[in-house]
């Protein structure tokens, strides 16, 4: 049973935050595999919907941390086992350090690269490290890492949200869809 | 006893199938089930295979020096475009030159396609990166022919040296490229870099400030070059070509005039292997001043990328499909070489300061 102090689902500002990042996350991570793995004479439009998708979602994990300080979230069912409330808390920390981490490392590795990084038209982004060769090859490496281990998360977080839903059919699932 | 766990077969399907679908269409997008995609990786394979992929050095273009200089806008290009490089005077320029073989340490030679690089950084406005070869045409139309042809420029694991039968099939295979070759091998080599036309090959788009938009090619044009200081000891200098307009930089600065060429409305604009009609509307851009050279080892032109798709806005792509494709494998080769220790360039830092 959830405490009296805190609701039983997702407001609907964190839900629509969730799923709204969720698309656009998996969709990124197939754009950058596909950019990362073909040669196509739309490279340079993919790469800049990429470059725009990515610092959108740097904007919008800033929103998520402020609305997620500022409205209640429910707990987890009181049954769970210690290890799966481990588990959950985990993940979720680590999917949140992931979407700050990954588009800034993005940034961060064309700055290092020495690339201008043009939004659209004449805007532009800053730099936000030195033009330094060794750490735009490192930087890209970590580019890939991050987007591997991104993906490994999900997926666990996907097993776990629809075994809750299917297996255990506790109020986890729910909690995320429809707010209840 | 049987049905329930049948749901429950069921239901944990429907746990894990999801997620495995997505994992087989994250794949798919790597590629994983798809090995005749053309990939950068594999035109990486491909262009090191030709090359002795020497670490640290650029996988095509290897051998070549830094320059610094300025670029001086004359104005007349901004009734085609609105880019800043095209009205400001006093650019600064940071560039290279190259010999476009993927060996660092080549010997200098009459017959081997020379390049140009150029950073022009305009004050307070978006920067232009360009590439320039020598040859008038490229070889390849599209991203395919790219690929067929850097295959065919492999060297033999057993000989060392690519198999000239491949090129030769390659070339007999695409009788699109007739005219390409053809004016490749027609094209008188001049003797030095700094009387060389330098041309982009591929097309851009130029916009106005009314939105007008023009397909172009552009060429670096030599202005009144000097004499070459010919040396009797030419003749065993491996760096001849580098010697030479090391040289000619300690004596004065080096001007080059930029030619854009307008497409008319019957040019091949997509197709950097076909020539435009040599009545098309030329325009001088301006005016490029080399000043000063300096080893790629300590001057930041070899820490940098001359991706010819970094554009200020004012120019963009075209529909001719090799920048997109250099792009990503220029990039690749960055990363390459950003991440590797470096041998000595050819060119060193010594042998560009004045005797
Ligand atoms: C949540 C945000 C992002 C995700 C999930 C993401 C994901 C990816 C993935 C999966 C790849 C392919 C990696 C590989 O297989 O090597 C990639 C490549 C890349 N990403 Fe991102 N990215 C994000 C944000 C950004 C941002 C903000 C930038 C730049 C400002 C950026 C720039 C790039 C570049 C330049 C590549 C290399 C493309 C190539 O190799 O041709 N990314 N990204
Ligand atoms: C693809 C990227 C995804 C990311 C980065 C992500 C991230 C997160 C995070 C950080 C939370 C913790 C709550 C919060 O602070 O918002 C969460 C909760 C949740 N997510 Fe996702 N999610 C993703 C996709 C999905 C998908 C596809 C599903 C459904 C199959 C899902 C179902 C859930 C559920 C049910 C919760 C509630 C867990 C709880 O009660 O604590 N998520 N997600
Ligand atoms: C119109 C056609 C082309 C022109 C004018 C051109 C010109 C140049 C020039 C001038 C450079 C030297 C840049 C420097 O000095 O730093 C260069 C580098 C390079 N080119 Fe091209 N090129 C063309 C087509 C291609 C194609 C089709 C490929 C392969 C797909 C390719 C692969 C490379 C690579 C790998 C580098 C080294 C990039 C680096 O590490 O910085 N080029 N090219």
């Amino acid at each position: 049973m959830s405490s009296s102090s805190s609701p039983r689902g997702f407001a609907l500002s964190s839900r629509l935050v969730h799923w709204v990042m969720a698309v656009l996350i998996l969709a990124m991570l197939g754009l950058g595999l596909f950019i990362a793995h073909s040669s196509t004479v739309h490279y340079v439009t993919l790469l800049h919907l990429h470059l725009i998708t990515g610092v959108s979602l740097l904007v919008l994990v800033i929103v998520r941390l402020l609305n997620r300080f500022v409205v209640p979230t429910p707990e987890l069912p009181a049954d769970l086992t210690t290890p799966m409330r481990l588990g959950a808390t985990g993940a979720h920390l680590a999917l949140y350090g992931l979407m700050i981490a990954q588009p800034l490392v993005g940034w961060a590795m064309l700055s290092a690269g020495g690339y201008p990084i043009t939004l659209g038209g004449s805007v532009t982004l800053p730099p936000i490290v030195p033009h330094n060769p060794a750490l735009w090859a490192n930087l890209r490496q970590i580019h890939t890492i991050l987007a591997y281990a991104f993906i490994a998360v999900i997926l666990l977080h996907i097993v776990a949200a629809l075994f809750h839903g299917l297996i255990r059919r506790d109020h986890v699932l729910s909690s995320m869809v429809s707010g209840k | 006893m049987s049905q329930t766990s049948s749901s429950r077969l069921l239901r944990w399907g429907c746990v894990l199938l999801p997620p495995a679908l997505l994992a087989a269409g994250f794949a798919w997008a790597a590629g994983l089930f798809s090995p005749h995609r053309l990939s950068t990786a594999r035109f990486m394979t491909v262009l090191e295979n030709g090359g002795g992929a020497a670490p640290g050095f650029r996988r095509a273009h290897s051998k070549g020096l830094c320059v610094l200089g300025q670029f001086d806008a004359s104005g007349a290009m901004t009734a085609y475009s609105s880019a800043a490089v095209f009205s400001q005077s006093h650019i600064p320029v940071t560039g290279r030159l190259a010999l476009a073989p993927p060996f660092p340490h080549i010997v200098d030679g009459p017959g081997i396609v020379r390049s140009m690089a150029l950073r022009l950084q305009p004050d307070h406005a978006q920067e232009w990166r360009t590439t320039m070869n020598d040859p008038p045409l490229q070889p390849m139309r599209d991203i395919q022919d790219a690929f067929a042809s850097f295959s065919a420029n492999q060297r033999d694991p057993v000989t060392h040296k690519p198999d000239p039968r491949l090129a030769k099939a390659y070339e007999e295979a695409r009788p699109w490229l007739k005219t390409a070759y053809a004016a490749n091998r027609a094209h008188v080599m001049s003797s030095d870099f700094a009387n060389d036309t330098f041309n982009s090959i591929d097309s851009f788009q130029v916009t106005n400030a009314q939105g007008e938009r023009h397909t172009v090619r552009w060429s670096m044009v030599p202005v009144s070059p000097p004499e070459a200081p010919v040396r009797p000891e030419d003749a065993h200098d491996p760096n001849v070509l580098f010697t030479h307009v090391i040289a000619s930089l300690h004596q004065q600065p080096l001007r080059w005039n930029l030619v854009v060429t307008i497409a008319n409305p019957s040019d091949p604009v997509n197709d950097p292997s076909q020539p435009w009609a040599p009545t098309d509307r030329t325009v001088t851009a301006g005016t490029l001043t080399l000043h000063s050279s300096a080893s790629e080892d300590n001057s930041p032109c070899g820490g940098m990328v001359f991706d010819p798709t970094i554009l200020p806005s004012g120019l963009s792509l075209s529909g001719d499909p090799l920048p997109a494709l250099r792009s990503a494998v220029y990039m690749r080769s960055f990363v390459r070489r950003s991440g590797e220790t470096k041998d000595p360039s050819s060119i060193t830092p010594a042998m560009t300061q004045p005797h």
